[in-house]
This record gives structure tokens, sequence and C-alpha cells, in this order.
């Protein structure tokens, strides 16, 4: 397998989230975070080079700014406040989270060469594969955590996992929808992590599994 | 851009209302009559949409409005008018305990207003990436109203349903991606998500594309709208959410999210896949109603109970969608829409005078307030489908319509689900109705307290006795 260089920063975007599933240490997962989104802005910037796309360009700077910077800032931020460390989730441990997310990478490399994609001039599998299974550790992060922090890193992996498939599988969304989308995305996690104070404050703890005071039978 | 411009000229004035009022007595007065204010424009500037064989309004190139768009605008802006209305007396009752909470009403009234502009774009755009925009905007301007009362229950419902909400809508936002990728390869030169051009192309559209697009989309609005294995936020949240934003959330938002199932079936069907529709939507559909009447047999909370009414009304919504009855869908959303507002409020001020949600303590409510008795006994007949409500009509249309697709199993299974939430509903009702009150403070006149919901329910008997004559004869 010869891949183009366009598509090694997809797959390692992938092996990043499953890093994430193993870690425990909320700062080391943020870092992780920052990493991947790194990666997708390289990527993203790969691929306004190879279709000379300008306004990819803009989409990568505005990625790298908000995701790799502004987001990972405002969760140590939170972290710092809230005074966490790690966070040993529920009954799935992080070592067989960690086998299950790599288990699934090879089911999204499985479910990639099936998608029904027309082959185009790029190889296709890749982004695919990247994009299902950030999608897969992305679920599997927020149902294994205990921590609201480690949920809201799940959904933006989730996130990640959307925009590479759209990054890779079509010719580009209209660029006003992404920046709408991106600052819809954004403006859920400010609101999901000003929650995540009040939880605190409220709680006295942030583990939401805990959260369990709406039942069918009060 | 003109029409634009009216219509964002009440709302911005509302917005610094809320941004400028200190003391929230006027606030809450001012947005009440600024909001109906609202209501008449939607309604003007939308009109000549409504005529028959209109040209589509357009207010921007891929914001247009055509009959239904219109029609669920106008309802949208009545459900919101009318809650924030409502709202005047039931802040005014938490006023008179809680005298530092200006900044709360301030802030309700901002995501209140942000609410309504998301809700009504949805209804607009003809572009599904604006609709999924707008879609998420709703889940975030509606999670502060949830999050009101600031205590543990309410933070826990806020949380629920941002983070159930939002990951439903990242299905949807693959859904989307699909559809676009379905786009690209010889229908729409470099793909599209306009839906003018999507429709016109849809023929062409990749079917195995499309059909995941669609499929994703179900999932991720059906979280939002609350169909049955993914409606655990709902319950939670309508039931902390104070009263005038559960009637929002319920008549309000739950509307949008299946009128973008609407948007993207309608798309399917287009492109000669009718069968996929039918299939899932009305299957999906009929799941809920089943298991919402079935979840509606033992419920302990007020609200709770009227929230899961609501599932099962999504449902009913979701097979007439299924059916392929764009009007059929219009005509359920308005009677639920109104009698479901109407009995969130009143089921406010019921909680407010009792003190509390249990079901096992609210009693003799026909003694201490016979208007409030009234409409929730007549607003329980309306959610269920009683004979004169419009929703009798409405579930009459669509059970005819099934039936003439020759599903009888869902027939079946809608006519039983049918039967167990209006016996269900009017136990509970019955129940808050008779009995013994136990101490009942009224603190606030129920005449005055009522107007709204009495109003709402006669337009959806209005709607039962028009609708009665053009169905059945």
């Amino acid at each position: 397998m010869n891949l183009p260089l366009a598509q090694i920063p997809l797959l390692l975007i992938a092996l990043v989230a499953i890093l994430m599933v193993g870690s425990t240490h909320l700062r080391l997962n943020i870092w992780l975070f920052s990493a991947q989104a790194l990666l997708v802005t390289m990527a993203t910037a790969l691929s306004a080079v190879q279709h000379s796309d300008s306004h990819l360009y803009i989409i990568a700077a505005l990625l790298f700014v908000l995701k790799v910077l502004a987001v990972p800032k405002f969760f140590m931020y939170i972290i710092e406040k809230v005074e966490v460390q790690r966070d040993t989730g529920t009954v799935v441990r992080a070592p067989v989270a960690m086998l299950l997310s790599i288990a699934f990478l090879w089911l999204s490399y499985i479910l990639a060469r099936q998608l029904p994609v027309p082959s185009g001039d790029t190889i296709g599998w890749p982004g695919a594969t990247a994009a299902i299974s950030l999608l897969c550790t992305g679920l599997l992060l927020m149902l294994t955590r205990r921590i609201a922090l480690s949920q809201i890193i799940g959904f933006l992996v989730m996130e990640n996992g959307i925009y590479i498939f759209g990054l890779t599988q079509t010719n580009g969304m209209p660029m006003f929808i992404e920046m709408g989308i991106l600052l819809d995305v954004l403006a859920g996690v400010m609101l999901a992590g000003l929650i995540a104070f009040r939880i605190k404050k409220n709680f006295e703890h942030i583990d939401v599994t805990m959260l369990t005071e709406l039942k069918e039978n009060l | 851009m003109v029409i634009l411009l009216e219509l964002m000229a009440v709302p911005t004035i509302l917005l610094l209302c809320a941004w400028l009022c200190k003391p929230t007595r006027i606030l809450t007065k001012l947005s009440a009559l600024l909001l109906w204010v609202q209501v008449a424009v939607v309604a003007i500037v939308v009109h000549p949409a409504l005529l028959t064989n209109a040209l589509p309004l357009v207010i921007l190139p891929e914001i247009t409005v055509e009959r239904l768009d219109a029609m669920f605008a106008i309802l949208t802006q009545v459900v919101v008018a009318s809650s924030l209305t409502h709202a005047h007396v039931f802040f005014a009752h938490d006023d008179a305990h809680e005298p530092e909470n200006h900044n709360k009403l301030r802030l309700f009234y901002t995501c209140a207003t942000l609410f309504a502009i998301a809700m009504t774009s949805v209804f607009f755009c003809k572009n599904l990436g604006l609709i999924w925009i707008s879609v998420e905007a709703t889940t975030l301007c509606s999670a502060p109203l949830i999050y009101f009362h600031r205590n543990k229950h309410a933070l826990e419902a806020a949380w629920k349903y941002l983070m159930i909400c939002s990951v439903g809508i990242a299905f949807a936002l693959l859904g989307t991606m699909f559809i676009f990728a379905s786009s690209q390869y010889g229908a729409v030169a470099g793909g599209s998500l306009n839906l003018d051009q999507l429709t016109q192309s849809a023929p062409r559209l990749q079917y195995p594309l499309l059909r995941l697009g669609f499929l994703f989309c179900l999932l991720g609005y059906g979280t939002k709208a609350g169909i049955f294995p993914l409606h655990s936020w709902l319950p939670d949240a309508h039931s902390e959410a104070p009263a005038p934003a559960s009637a929002m959330l319920s008549g309000g938002l739950l509307n949008c999210a299946l009128f973008a199932i609407w948007r993207v079936s309608r798309l399917v069907t287009d492109s000669g896949h009718q069968q996929l529709v039918q299939n899932a939507d009305l299957t999906m559909g009929v799941i809920t109603v089943v298991a919402a009447s079935l979840l509606l047999v033992r419920q302990h909370g007020i609200k709770r109970l009227f929230a899961y009414s609501s599932i099962e009304n999504v449902g009913l919504m979701l097979a007439a969608i299924g059916v392929g009855s764009g009007s059929l869908f219009l005509f359920l959303a308005i009677n639920h829409s109104a009698a479901k507002v109407a009995l969130f409020l009143i089921s406010g001020n019921v909680i407010q005078a009792v003190g509390t949600k249990s079901l096992h303590d609210i009693h003799g409510l026909l003694t201490v307030s016979p208007s409030w008795a009234l409409v929730l006994l007549l607003g329980g007949f309306a959610v269920t489908g009683a004979p004169p409500f419009g929703a009798f009509a409405a579930e009459w249309q669509l059970l005819a319509n099934i039936s003439q697709l020759h599903l009888w199993p869902a027939l079946v299974a809608l006519l039983f689900a049918l039967a167990i939430s209006f016996l269900a509903v009017s136990v509970h009702v019955g129940r808050i109705l008779c009995g013994t009150p136990k101490q009942m403070v009224t603190a606030f006149s129920p005449v005055y307290s009522s107007a709204i919901p009495v109003g709402l329910i006669i337009i959806t008997l209005f709607a039962g006795l028009t609708a009665v004559h053009k169905f059945l004869w």
C-alpha cells in the first residue's frame, strides 16, 4: 500500500483517538485532543493544497485558532477550577475500552471499504475509516467516562470524525455552512463547559454518572 | 432583504429590552405585548405564501417561504407569544418569593427570543446545512431555559438535554453530509445542499448514500423530537423547566425537529423511494406511539405525564410524515401545540399553588379552582384525541390514510395505543380534579391566569369543529 502523503494525517487522527480512550489523565487527554485537532488542520491544509481551494485555507486557519488553541485552553482552565486530575471511567476500564476502540478501527476499515462511494481521483478509504472510527471512539469516550469534561471531549472527537467525513468524502461543503457548524459546535462546548462548572458547584463533584435523581418513579 | 428586516425588527427590540430593562416587571409586560405584535408581523409578512398557487416568498437566496413553512412559522410564533404572555403571570408569583431573580428573568427572556428566531429559521431555510445549524441553535438557546431554576434537578435535566441532543444532532450532521455526497455524482455539479436544486435533480441522487443520509437524519432529528428509544431527555427537560419553557419546548421545538425530518423525507420521496420513507417513518412513529402510551400509564409527575403525551403525539406526527401528508402533519401539530401549551401553562400554575409536582399530592382541583380544572379536563381530552377537538379529526384522518395503504398491523397498534393513552390521561387528570384537596394556596386570581390556556383550547376546538366537517362529510 503506497498511500499519498495527504492520507497519513487521517490515519494518525484515528490512532490519537485510540490513545485518548486509553488515557485516564484529563490533562493528557486535552493535549491529545489538541494534537488531534492539529492533525485535522493539517489534513485540511493538505487538501487545500491538493485542490488549490482557497476557502479550505480559511477553514484550516479557523480550526487551528479555535480547536487547537482556544478549546484546549478553555478545558485547561476548567480542570484547574474544578480541581480534577483523573477520570477513572465507569464499568468499562480504560484498557478494555482501548482494545474495543482498536476493534472499532478494524471494523471501520471494513465498513469504509463497503461504503457506496464511487471511486474518484483519490483513495477514499483512509478518510472514511478515520471518520467512522472517530465517531465510534467518541461515543465510546462519552459512554465510558464519568467526568463531565471527558464527555465534552468525546463529543468533540465525534464531531472531528464527522468533519473528516465531510472533508474527504465530499467535494467540500459550502463554506458558510462549514463556518456555521463550527460556530454552533463551539457555542455548545462553551455552554456545556459552563454547565460543568455548575455541576461542580451544586454537587461538589463533576461525575455525571451520579446524576440520577430524575427517574421515572420519583 | 426588506422582509428579513421586518421579521427581525421586533425580536431585536425584545433583545434590547431584555438587556436594558433592569426592573423585570416592565419587561414581562412589554415582551408579552411585543410578541403578539410579532405574531401579527409574521402573519402579515408571510400571508402571500398562504394563498393557493402562490409562488414561494423569497427572503434571501436560500431562505424562502412556502405555504407549509408559513403555517408552521405562525403556529410557532403563537406558541411563543402565548407562553411568554402567560409567563408574566407565572413569574409574578415567583417574584414575590425570590426578590433577586431579575437577572435570571432577563436571561430567560433573551434566550426565549433567540429560541424563537432559531425555530422560525428552521421552517424558512431551504438548505439542509442551514436547517442543521438552526436546529442546533435551538438546542443551545433552550438549554438555559431548562436551567432556569438553578437547582440540582434543573442542572441534571439541562446537562442530559444538551448532551443527548448534541450527540443526536451530530448524527443528523453526518446524515446531511451523506445527502451532500449523494448529490455530487451526476445530480448537481459539485454537490449541493440547496433543497430546490436537490429536489429538481432528485431521481439522479445516488440512492445508497441518500438512504444512509435519510436514516442518519431520522435518527438525529428524531432524538431531538423524542422518538421512542431516544426520548430519555424529554420528560426530564419538560418536567424541570419552568412552565412557559416547557410549553415552548413541547409546542415549538418538537415541531421544528419533525419539520427537519419532513424536509428530508420529502426529498427521498421525490427521488422515487417513497417506500423507504413509509417504512422508516411510519414504523418509528407507530413504535413511539405504542411505547409512549404504555409509559403514560404509570406516571408520578404532572408535567412528566404531559411530556409523555407529547412523545405520543410526536409519534403520530411522524406517522403522518411517513404517510406523506404535509397537511395532516400540520393539522396534528396545530392541535397538539395548542392543547399541550395550554396544559403545560396550567400545570405550571397548579404546581405553584400546590407546591409539588407529584401526582400523588395534587387532588381536588375542581373545588379549589374550577377554571383551572376545566382547562385541564378539556386539554386532557384535546391531546388524547377525544371527539369534538381537532386531534380527533386529525387522528381519524391518519388512521384512514393508513388503512388506505393496507398497513393493518400499524393500524391495529395505533388504535390500541390511542385507546390506552386516552384512558391513562383521563384517569390521571380525573384524579387531579376529584378528591379532597390538601392545603392549596390560591396565590393569584385563577380567572386571569387561565385566559391564555382557555384561548388555546378554543383554537383546537374550533379546528376540530371545522375539520370534522371537512374530513368526515
